[in-house]
């Protein structure tokens, strides 16, 4: 029986289409998969279906019934629960309590916490038997807290159940109970609709399974009917690409290395990466998204005080363990999350450009305005901003002119390694295209070396000289030359071949 | 052996070890402390205070901060010296209920301004608080008033000629000032099992996630603010009962006393954690360190001192602790 | 671009951030212009300057405030008060009356400040524990050591006579006070906007992380701004001192709400990041007459306060209320 079914739907945010032709069917009691790389519109299709984000056309109809929900709530209420990936627990209180959160049942005035510690340990013992129903939220590890997400969606006994990514913080081991508890749910007639970026994992668990690439559905796969092939997924995924022409380095980079990492560990997210990285290359991280190349860069440029790596620039030391010292040494990031962790969104563009110079050593108290005030004048006309002068605040910017001031910021400085955190992401073609110029002209003319992480595989393909495929946290391989094409890349980071 | 040792490592345990500690010290420095009659004088002294923290934990707890709660207990007074004529005892009755609807109105005002106007608690009960002493000085512009005699069964049944001897027996071991707090207990006790009460750390921990979970976080910051009026206002019966006036000043240094009462009772200022119950304790606490520095025979002008350093040494001692011994999460709808 | 250009270029940027100050000027000018319809002469000259002299006090204070706020984390000082205090209670009867040591004087008091502001910022930005919690402790602990002092002896000792000049006389009909005010706001202004430290400060107050990214040490740009916040406090302790002639236990407790009152309705956020110190001036201006109107209404005391607060709640709802949007 047809739970839910997704027609045509479209989302922008902005002028960025997220989502051209959404479409996607759930049936009864079967596990269907969504697989496709970041910013190819499942993520944002799911949402849609669970009420966060409202479409701008197509149709949803669950249970038969055209339906458009305001919020998570209301889908909850009619039987769609998602889990989320960043994570929507109480931390001060305990697991029970947040499994039933919103939802308690009561007898007369009082909370009726027998049948709600009953309920949890339920939904747990399925999920992940041993788990304290006690404990805190906040006392969890990232992998328990999500099976408490899970169990949280459970308990409000959905139709349908959306999950988001839930095995990005599980280990094997809960990952193989969390996909029994699925088979079950199944059993029971509650139709399942998986997100996940480990292709084994959807061959494992999944019915059938439904390929986005660039806001539509390029193919679905049904694997009783078809069985089950990688290949065949990932020559879904490939298809034809649409190029944004630029032109890459023409010479060959030199011997000599700008930035040499060794044995770069951080927590979880970062295990073992070494890599050089020579003057005037482009150096591209690649990978599914998620392994751990945001944190890599964020790690490179100094955001983590507890980074253990031994690190040289330029033949000399460097301790990675403050932004100031990679700004020291020449080593500038543009973030990734510019409204996060690069833009002061109240500030003018003014202020937001010439903030990096007030880190520097040997700078004047008073900071020489005139001076200051040109050379953005110059980055704003470098980079084509389209803003109505340098006093207006950022946050009236395009997501593209705003990725631009980020870029720009650096433009006065002698940057000899250039860490770019995903800087197309949300930013229109004309715009991407002005940046990987500049870049590109960066590179050229002053020897800039770059890295360069980008969700979008074409900007990778077409830029980078080499380029690390990274998978949880380590690089699993290294690609040069012609091996720099999407297949090669997308089945080196699905770990086909 | 395990829960008893889940036990000692949390901040209440060593709550409770300061408290004893305190109490041993008050008995070493006076010695008839444990007496009935000088330990429900301490009580009387106390009993305000207590209230006062009990209320402001609600308000912490569910993310907020009342700076108007002095103001608020000085209006009740004038309110009630205000309704009542010492001649006509029904007037004291008219009088409870006019300065319980105050009160609520108040929780309510505080409520709408921190709640649904999101405006921050600091700044909006600020505001506030000057509208009650306005109010109370309008009613009261000095110290006065009318009370009715029976007003001092709040404080002292001894005191009304009238009461009837089984009462005044029972008085004897149970103070009217215990009588008040303990109905404070029972009423937070009521709410702790309710939706209100769980939703009320829900909003104070993480005020996005509760929000996504469907609750109407506006409407239990609204509770919150008008459960602590509930408590100030038994606090101003107690006042009433004691002075048998009015006055639109006398609350003032209760409020950061009250706020100080609640952190070193554990209630952590970012909101979500800690337990009305322990504010109480942290009242007694920060009494006992008053009467300890006065009978300790330490010199005037040091008290004030000392009894500083000794507030910010258990804020900070308990902010540390619970501080180093979490890990961090996420706090109000934030990823660390 | 040429000069002239940019100049217009920029003031068109900037009209969104003097929305809010113009709103408050336009305010206090509705509270004179209702002055004078109600009550003569509200709007006398001596009136109006009157008022400035009795808001510069909050006014300066406000800018320690201002500074705190401005860097983020929940700031706020509340141990101004003390502090000036403490500082105009010991250096009275250094000075006493004389000139002779005002030098030691100020050197006194500049100490004075840097150790509660020192205090304070460590506490708050190194070891992470609520401003609010942390200067409302130093406050009570600053007022015990005043009473310490106080107790062996009473509070003896005048002001030098420049002080004196300074903050309670005028020269012909403006007071001097006013003019200690027109000399600080450009220096405020200035170090604000224009340098680093300034701009760091509201980069931090604005977003944590990417003023760590672009390279600022957040926490050592915190602690300055509470060190300059006890600094400012204590040297306001010796104009209040000069204003009062003599110094007494509770001069500088009854500014430290309306400073913090005056910082936001002139536009300083309480998150950070955002603040003018010409809004907090007019914020002292606009408390100030409107106490004095309540006053010259005749609604005494009690009417002050109460349309003090509902005022106040007012302007807060339109200024600082936060729906959410969703």
């Amino acid at each position: 029986m047809k739970v839910l079914e997704a027609s045509g739907i479209r989302k922008c945010f902005g002028g960025v289409v997220a989502l051209a032709n959404g479409n996607v069917s759930c049936q009864a009691g079967r596990i269907t998969g969504l697989l496709g790389a970041n910013g190819s519109g499942k993520s944002t299709l799911s949402k849609i279906i669970a009420g966060v984000y409202r479409a701008d056309a197509g149709e949803v109809r669950f249970l038969g019934q055209p339906v458009q929900y305001r919020n998570p709530n209301e889908a909850r209420k009619a039987g769609i629960a998602m889990v989320f990936q960043n994570l929507s627990l109480v931390p001060d209180l305990k697991v029970w309590q947040n499994i039933v959160l919103g939802a308690e049942t009561a007898r007369g005035p009082f909370l009726d916490d027998r049948q709600a510690r009953r309920a949890a340990r339920e939904i747990l013992d399925q999920l992940l038997p041993g788990l304290d129903i006690h404990k805190l939220a906040c006392e969890l590890n990232p992998g328990e807290m999500q099976i408490v997400e899970i169990a949280k969606a459970i308990s409000a006994d959905p139709r349908l159940l959306i999950l988001d990514e839930p095995t990005a913080a599980l280990e094997k081991a809960e990952v193989k109970s969390l996909f029994r508890f699925m088979r079950q749910l199944a059993e029971r007639g509650v139709a399942i609709n998986f997100t996940s970026h480990r292709l084994w994992e959807v061959m494992e668990i999944c019915d059938d399974v439904t390929i986005f690439r660039n806001g539509e559905n390029v193919g679905s796969i049904d694997f009783a009917a078809d069985g089950r092939d990688p290949e065949k997924i990932v020559s879904c995924i490939t298809g034809v690409a649409q190029k944004v022409p630029v032109a890459k380095a023409s010479r060959p980079p030199s011997a000599e290395v700008a930035l040499k990492v060794e044995g770069l560990r951080y927590g979880d997210a970062l295990n073992n990466v070494s890599f050089e990285l020579r003057k005037g290359e482009i150096l591209g991280i690649g990978g599914l998204a998620g392994q751990g190349q945001h944190e890599l860069l964020l790690a490179l440029a100094g955001n983590y005080p507890g980074v253990d790596c031994v690190a040289e620039a330029d033949g000399r030391r460097v301790r990675l363990n403050r932004p100031a010292n990679a700004i020291r040494n020449s080593i500038l990031l543009v973030p990734g999350d510019r409204e996060l962790e690069g833009l002061f969104m109240k500030h003018s563009v003014f202020n937001n450009m010439i903030f990096p110079k007030l880190g520097l050593a040997r700078q004047p108290l008073f900071t020489p305005r005139r001076q200051y005030r040109e050379e953005c004048e110059a980055a704003v006309g470098l980079l084509s901003i389209k803003t109505q002068d340098l006093d207006t605040p950022v946050r009236a910017l395009s997501g593209g002119n705003q990725q631009k001031v980020v870029v720009g910021r650096w433009l006065s400085f002698d940057a000899k390694v250039l860490l770019l955190a995903d800087p197309a992401k949300g930013v229109d073609v004309g715009a991407k295209r002005d940046l990987y110029r500049h870049i590109a002209g960066q590179v050229r003319d002053k020897g800039v070396s770059v890295i360069l992480y980008a969700s979008d595989i074409e900007e990778l393909v077409d830029c980078c000289d080499r380029l690390l495929v990274m998978y949880e946290g380590q690089v699993i391989a290294t690609l040069e030359g012609d091996d720099i094409n999407e297949e090669t890349i997308i089945s080196t980071s699905m770990r086909v071949r | 052996m395990g829960t008893l040792r889940k036990f000692l490592a949390k901040p209440e345990f060593s709550i409770l070890l300061i408290l004893a500690a305190m109490l041993v010290l008050a008995a070493v420095l006076q010695r008839n402390f444990f007496e009935a009659k000088s330990l429900g004088r301490t009580l009387n002294a106390f009993t305000p205070l207590i209230l006062l923290a009990m209320g402001q934990a609600v308000v912490i707890i569910s993310g907020g901060l009342d700076l108007s709660a002095g103001s608020a207990l000085s209006l009740l007074t004038c309110v009630l010296t205000s309704v009542m004529h010492k001649a006509s005892p029904e007037t004291g009755a008219y009088a409870i209920a006019a300065a319980l609807a105050v009160a609520i109105a108040m929780g309510i005002v505080n409520g709408i301004g921190m709640g649904y106007l999101r405006i921050p608690s600091v700044i909006a009960t600020f505001a506030t608080s000057y509208i009650w002493l306005g109010a109370a000085l309008f009613l009261r512009p000095t110290p006065g008033g009318e009370s009715v005699a029976w007003f001092k069964l709040f404080y002292d049944v001894k005191g009304y000629a009238k009461a009837p001897p089984a009462l005044k027996a029972c008085a004897v071991f149970v103070p009217p000032a215990l009588v008040l707090v303990l109905i404070g207990c029972l009423f937070w006790l009521f709410i702790s099992r309710t939706r209100t009460g769980r939703y009320i750390y829900a909003v104070g921990s993480n005020n996005t996630s509760a929000y996504e979970s469907g609750i109407d976080t506006a409407m239990i910051q609204l509770r919150a603010c008008v459960i602590n009026s509930v408590f100030i206002f038994l606090a101003a019966l107690f006042f009433v009962g004691q002075n048998q006036s009015g006055d639109a000043r006398m609350g003032d240094p209760l409020t950061l006393r009250a706020i100080a009462a609640a952190v070193v009772g554990g209630i952590a200022l970012a909101g979500g954690r800690g337990s009305v119950f322990f504010a109480l304790i942290g009242a007694l606490i920060l009494s006992l360190v008053n009467k300890i520095i006065f009978f300790a025979n330490i010199p005037y002008p040091y008290q004030t001192l000392v009894s500083g350093v000794i507030v910010i040494g258990a804020i900070a001692s308990s902010l540390a602790y619970t501080f180093y011994s979490r890990k961090s999460m996420t706090r109000r709808g934030k990823l660390a | 671009m040429n000069g002239t250009s940019l100049a217009l270029a920029g003031f068109r940027g900037t009209a969104d951030k003097q929305k809010k100050l113009i709103i408050a000027f336009l305010l206090i000018v509705f509270l004179f212009v209702l002055g004078q319809v109600t009550v003569s002469n509200f709007m006398s000259f001596a009136q109006v300057l009157l008022t400035i002299k009795l808001a510069s006090f909050i006014a300066l204070f406000g800018l320690c405030q201002m500074i705190v706020m401005a860097g983020g984390a929940a700031g706020l000082d509340l141990s101004v008060g003390y502090t000036a205090t403490l500082t105009a209670v010991l250096t009275a009867s250094i000075m006493d009356g004389q000139n002779a040591n005002l030098w030691i004087a100020i050197l006194v008091a500049v100490g004075i400040g840097l150790v509660i502001g020192a205090a304070n910022g460590f506490l708050s930005a190194y070891v992470k524990l609520p401003p609010l919690i942390v200067t409302m402790s130093m406050s009570l602990i600053v007022q015990g050591g005043i009473n310490v002092y106080t107790a062996g002896a009473d509070i003896t000792g005048k002001p030098s006579p420049v002080l004196q000049t300074l903050a309670a006389k005028s020269t012909g009909v403006f007071p001097n006070i006013l003019f200690v005010l027109l000399i600080v706001t450009p220096v405020v202004m200035i170090v604000l906007s224009r340098t680093r430290w300034g701009l760091a400060l509201f980069g931090a107050g604005t977003n944590e992380t990417a003023a760590f990214l672009g390279g600022v040490d957040v926490k050592r740009v915190r602690f300055a701004s509470f060190v300059i916040s006890g600094l400012l406090a204590s040297l306001i302790g010796l104009l209040l001192l000069g204003n009062m002639g003599l110094a007494f236990k509770d001069m500088g407790s009854n500014y430290v709400m309306p400073s913090i009152a005056a910082a936001v309705v002139g536009g300083v956020s309480m998150t950070g990041g955002e603040g003018n110190y010409f809004g907090v001036i007019l914020g002292a201006i606009f408390l100030q007459t409107l106490t004095n109107l309540l006053v010259a209404i005749g609604w005494g005391d009690a009417g002050k306060w109460l349309g003090f607060g509902i005022v106040l709640f007012t302007l807060l709802i339109v200024y600082v209320s936060d729906r959410r949007v969703r």
